[in-house]
């Protein structure tokens, strides 16, 4: 919603109120200011006359013109195509500066001297006001040659843009905002715009009729006017660009600016919709096809608060023209909408939030607009029909107002505030008030709208911070739990070289699909998703840190190090917490200790960097369901033997295709990952022994297999046994050397020679046993 | 005597000077050959021979270890010296990674309100219609429901726009008193400079019984926090409009960037909007059936917070997972 101050203040005393002040009330009371701007035209710049105008000896486009500013007659070369004579224009002259910084010096254009500028709205600073220059008119005030434009109200003038809330449809005026205005400023509202002379009219119950069956809850007020020799007065066309509306016709501009001063939803028709004068125009008013209420004539002409036909627009400028001014209330017409759409002009937004509904101030006002501006005849009286409004009482006592705001209030303040609303509230009988809620303010239904009009008005500032006193509780529950657990993890990930990324939960089905994931299911998948490229909610975090290890591959980096920490999606949306890992390229940055060439990350270094994180885990070799995977790098994570997620090198091809080096990712279930407290197991007093053992071994015999038979003929003086060497070499044929260290100890005596070979026989028996293998 | 006083002056070697001690006090050294030499020594002399004979022995002994300990000093000296390194070789280049800024600074705001001994809720972010919007006085005409702003899929379930369900959730599980925040993930059907499909969130919850809690609590706690978290800033509350509080208000902080006098950031207001919040609609507590309540809800955008704090200047940098921003973090 915009205002100009000089607008507003037509409808309430602003005098001596400057512009700041003016946005400081709005934003105290809730209507928040968007936007501020002096509308100043720059000193020099005046009214002048163009007495003659005549053809460019050398130019076609250029027009001589002789413009009285009234001290004198000025030549000015004009190239606008609107030139003419006889009209008043805004003239720069010499020495003025115009907005852009442009000075305005002698000149000569194709040898014609000229001594200024005769200007468009946009040269001096206003919004555009279409093609060629400004044609003034007495609507400004008296047009005085010579005069600066700045001193015309229009041309000094201070433009605020509102950010209104959706419940406040009373402040889509500027006679509703000045309404609220009046609360905060104790000040006047001025209720001359629409006083009404009756004097020798034709009325216009002699030309139309109104035909109903229901009154359908809506409020409706038709007038006539016969409109002649109207245009847009000056002063109107400029507030209508300053507000950024466009209109077709000089009937449309002028309800347009009737609407927006009164709030009243107003429409134009051309007479003959509803027939003629000798027999009657009839308008009838009956539920449409769709259920709601619609205007007829011959044919269907509107639907009450939401549109008018195309064809039912009045789009010529002369003619006998009914104006209908309308209210219905917006919480019907809004729920009609949500029940079955159809569609709206750009009234409906009014409607909606709430028109006003003082509907003759409305058409009153549009039509002192049109005999002020134009030889236009308004035809006498109305044909009404209204529905009755029995007003909303709310009940309150004085101390719900201290308990809801923190602070007393007294009796008379409360009073004062709501008769400066335009609300009744009668005297307090005792303690309680009540109030009755005008028909505008369709948005107060209960205590706590009182109370929220009290706190606009008494300004929120002084209201004190007073600290709330409350029962103490442990609020040390699973979600904070959980919260903190995933907050170590990223704190560890962080500290082992990984920078946290977020990223939408969307993916693009067709990517994580080509990848071998499964999306959402098709019954469930969303419906108007952001962008192609987010047309599904995750299966899985590794492909967004795929992208952006590919995007940042691509500015240049070498070491990629990344992590994510958030939600992945099953086919039925149910949701479930990953942390998930890409590593890509260097494992370091460049430096001296690496002579520059930092090693490329490798399956070691980055199970050793996950470690870091998740703590100890166990792989297996592992074949997934998804592409993304290098075929024979790829493994099954354990953590306490159960499945926590899987690590692997990416496919050399999709490395290939995002432009990545020798990349490695990892995702695990944070469900598995340890949050607890740690209860410590007794441990040996005796010393430990170590043992070597190295088996020879066929290449293709995992370490996995090994493991298991070793663990099966252990005793238990074997604490841990580790691969710590591999061998290979051309002597070794197809198999090859793997050492394995032994750790054995006992929990009641140092173990002696004896006790170690006894244990490590065991072993090697049970390896040559159940694998055939044998020490090298 | 005088002449191994100078050679052990002038041993340059810790070999040198073993080699001059065997020479001295070795068994076959001048000292055991001069004190054989006592006995022939005539007894009135013999007193001052010894005594001249120990005074040397003592002498020759301390000079051998005062010059074999500066040949050691000297020693250790040259060796670290060739050990020297330049050290302006090694400043250090962390190899430490970050946690995201926008997931840090969600970090503090729970961290100060656990400190409030509120508690932490979560909720699906795939929520439905009741505790999206209809709980949260949000009927089904709002405005706010727009297909344009909420992201739905073909069984009418949606993406919450709001932390607000996980209120609705906590309300329905438990009984007032409540003292809650939901942070999370939001989603929006918005994509430009300033808004991107998916944000975060804290919301804030109190529920305790009816003419307990007023718009003065409200106002402490919110002071109190944007303090902690932006330093000393003036702050501004505006009254406004949100379906699920009544009365309802915008929080403003006295701009970071320009203390207030009006620049770029703040579009010349001198005021950054960094919160909303306001006195639980009745609705809403009708919604959950609670009866005889009062309450409080706040709720603020995490993105926003990060951008003011961390001086980031665009939105969507956050969730590009571009090294060239995280690393800032370290």
């Amino acid at each position: 919603m915009i205002v100009t101050k000089n607008w507003l203040n037509e409808w309430i005393d602003l005098d001596g109120i400057s512009a700041d002040t003016l946005c400081k009330t709005f934003n105290a009371i809730g209507l928040e200011v968007d936007r501020h701007e002096v509308i100043r035209v720059a000193d020099g710049v005046v009214v002048g006359f163009v007495e003659k105008c005549e053809k460019h000896p050398d130019a076609d486009k250029l027009n001589v013109c002789q413009v009285n500013v009234g001290s004198e007659v000025r030549q000015i070369v004009c190239g606008a195509s609107n030139v003419r004579e006889g009209i008043h224009i805004a003239l720069a002259t010499v020495g003025s500066e115009l907005p852009g910084g442009l000075k305005i010096k002698e000149a000569k254009l194709r040898g014609i001297e000229s001594h200024g500028m005769i200007c468009s709205s946009k040269e001096i600073g206003l919004p555009s006001m279409g093609e060629g220059i400004m044609i003034l008119d007495p609507s400004i005030g008296e047009l005085v040659l010579g005069k600066n434009l700045n001193e015309y109200g229009a041309f000094n003038d201070d433009v605020i843009e509102i950010e209104l809330t959706a419940n406040r449809g009373d402040c889509l005026s500027i006679h509703g905002i000045a309404r609220d205005l009046r609360a905060a400023l104790a000040r006047e509202l001025r209720e001359v715009n629409y006083k009404e002379k009756q004097d020798g009219r034709l009325g216009i119950g002699r030309i139309l009729q109104l035909h109903h069956t229901d009154t359908f809850n809506a409020d409706l007020l038709f007038g006539a006017i016969e409109v002649k020799e109207f245009h847009v007065p000056f002063a109107i066309a400029l507030r209508l660009a300053i507000i950024e509306e466009a209109y077709t016709t000089t009937v449309d501009a002028l309800l347009l600016y009737a609407t927006q001063s009164t709030g009243v939803v107003l429409r134009a028709y051309p007479f003959e919709k509803f027939g003629d004068i000798e027999t009657k125009g009839i308008i009838t008013l009956e539920n449409d096809e769709d259920g709601y209420a619609a205007l007829y004539g011959k044919e269907k002409v509107s639907v009450i608060g939401v549109s008018q036909l195309k064809e039912a627009h009045f789009s010529a400028n002369e003619g006998l023209v009914v104006i209908e001014a309308s209210y219905i209330a917006p919480d019907i017409i809004a729920k009609k909408m949500g029940d079955k759409k159809i569609p709206s002009c750009p009234h409906y937004y009014r409607s909606s939030r709430g028109s006003e509904p003082k509907i003759d101030m409305g058409i009153r006002y549009a039509g002192s607009l049109f005999e002020k501006y134009s030889a236009s005849q308004v035809y006498g009286g109305n044909i009404e029909l209204t529905t009755s409004y029995e007003p909303r009482i709310i009940s309150m006592c004085e101390e719900e107002f201290e308990s809801f705001i923190g602070l007393k209030i007294d009796k008379t303040t409360i009073t004062q505030i709501f008769k400066n609303l335009g609300m009744d509230i009668g005297k307090p009988k005792g303690s309680t008030f009540a109030i009755s809620v005008p028909k505008f303010r369709h948005d107060i239904v209960n205590k706590q709208d009182i109370i929220e009009e009290v706190v606009r008005i008494v300004g929120i500032d002084n209201i004190p911070s007073k600290p709330l006193v409350f029962a103490e509780a442990n609020q040390m529950n699973n979600d904070l739990n959980e919260y903190k657990k995933t907050r170590m993890y990223r704190q560890r990930a962080a500290q082992s070289g990984f920078y946290e990324s977020v990223h939408f939960v969307f993916n693009e089905r067709a990517q994580v699909e080509k990848f071998g994931f499964t999306c959402t299911d098709v019954s469930k998948e969303l419906i108007n998703p952001i962008t192609a490229t987010f047309d599904t909610l995750r299966p899985t975090l590794l492909v967004g840190l795929l992208n952006s290890a590919s995007a940042n591959v691509k500015v240049n980096q070498k070491k990629i190090a990344l992590f994510e920490s958030g939600m992945i999606f099953d086919t039925n949306r149910h949701e479930s917490k990953r942390i998930s890992f890409i590593v890509s390229g260097s494992m370091e940055s460049e430096k001296i200790s690496n002579a520059g060439k930092p090693a490329v990350i490798d399956f070691a270094a980055f199970t050793k960097l996950i470690a870091d994180v998740v703590g100890s885990f166990e792989l297996v070799s592992f074949a997934p369901e998804h592409t993304l995977a290098h075929p024979y790098i790829c493994a099954k994570v354990l953590i306490n033997g159960e499945k926590a997620g899987e690590i692997f090198r990416l496919h050399p091809q999709i490395e290939e295709e995002y432009d990545l080096g020798q990349t490695f990712m990892c995702e695990i279930k944070t469900d598995v990952l340890a949050y607890a407290l740690v209860e410590a197991q007794p441990y040996s007093k005796y010393q430990a022994s170590y043992r070597d053992l190295s088996l020879l071994i066929s290449k293709e015999l995992t370490y996995e297999t090994i493991k298991l038979a070793i663990q099966k003929y252990a005793t238990v003086q074997i604490r841990r046994f580790y691969p710590v060497d591999r061998y290979i070499s051309e002597s070794l044929g197809e198999q090859m050397s793997l050492t394995l260290r032994f750790v054995l100890q006992s929990d009641d005596k140092t173990l002696e020679e004896e006790d170690i070979n006894v244990a490590m026989d065991a072993i090697l028996n049970g390896l040559k046993e159940e694998l055939g293998v044998g020490l090298r | 005597m005088q002449e191994w006083y100078d050679a052990i002056k002038s041993a340059d070697s810790i070999d040198k000077i073993e080699e001059i001690r065997i020479a001295i006090f070795g068994k076959k050294g001048i000292m055991n050959a001069e004190f054989a030499r006592m006995k022939d020594i005539p007894d009135t002399e013999k007193g001052t021979f010894a005594k001249e004979l120990n005074i040397h022995k003592e002498g020759l002994n301390a000079l051998l270890l005062d010059r074999k300990l500066f040949l050691a000093m000297e020693h250790l000296q040259a060796s670290m010296k060739a050990e020297a390194i330049d050290v302006s070789l090694y400043s250090p280049t962390s190899e430490r990674g970050s946690l995201h800024p926008v997931m840090e600074t969600m970090d503090r705001i729970v961290e100060y309100f656990v400190a409030m001994n509120f508690s932490v809720q979560t909720g699906p972010m795939v929520e439905d219609d009741f505790h999206n919007f209809e709980a949260l006085n949000l009927p089904k005409y709002h405005p706010a429901r727009d297909m344009q702003d909420t992201f739905y899929f073909k069984d009418s379930m949606l993406l919450r726009t709001h932390t607000s369900p996980v209120q609705i959730r906590t309300m329905l599980s438990t009984k007032p008193p409540i003292r809650m925040i939901a942070p999370g993930a939001v989603f929006r059907r918005d994509y430009d400079i300033t808004h991107t499909p998916m944000f975060h969130q804290v919301e804030g919850l109190v529920v305790e019984e009816a003419g307990k809690v007023s718009f003065a609590n409200l106002k402490f706690i919110l002071e109190d926090f944007l303090k902690t978290m932006f330093g000393e800033v003036n702050v501004r509350f505006r009254p406004s409009f949100f379906p699920f509080t009544e009365p309802s208000a915008e929080v403003d902080i006295s701009c970071i960037f320009c203390g207030g006098e009006g620049c770029r950031v703040c579009s010349k207001t001198g005021w950054l909007e960094v919160l909303g919040c306001g006195i639980v609609d009745p609705n809403v507590f009708k919604a959950v059936g609670y009866e005889n309540v009062s309450g409080y809800a706040f709720g603020l955008g995490v993105e926003r917070f990060a951008m003011l704090i961390h001086r980031i200047g665009d939105l969507r940098s956050l969730f590009e997972g571009d090294t060239r921003l995280l690393e800032q973090f370290r």
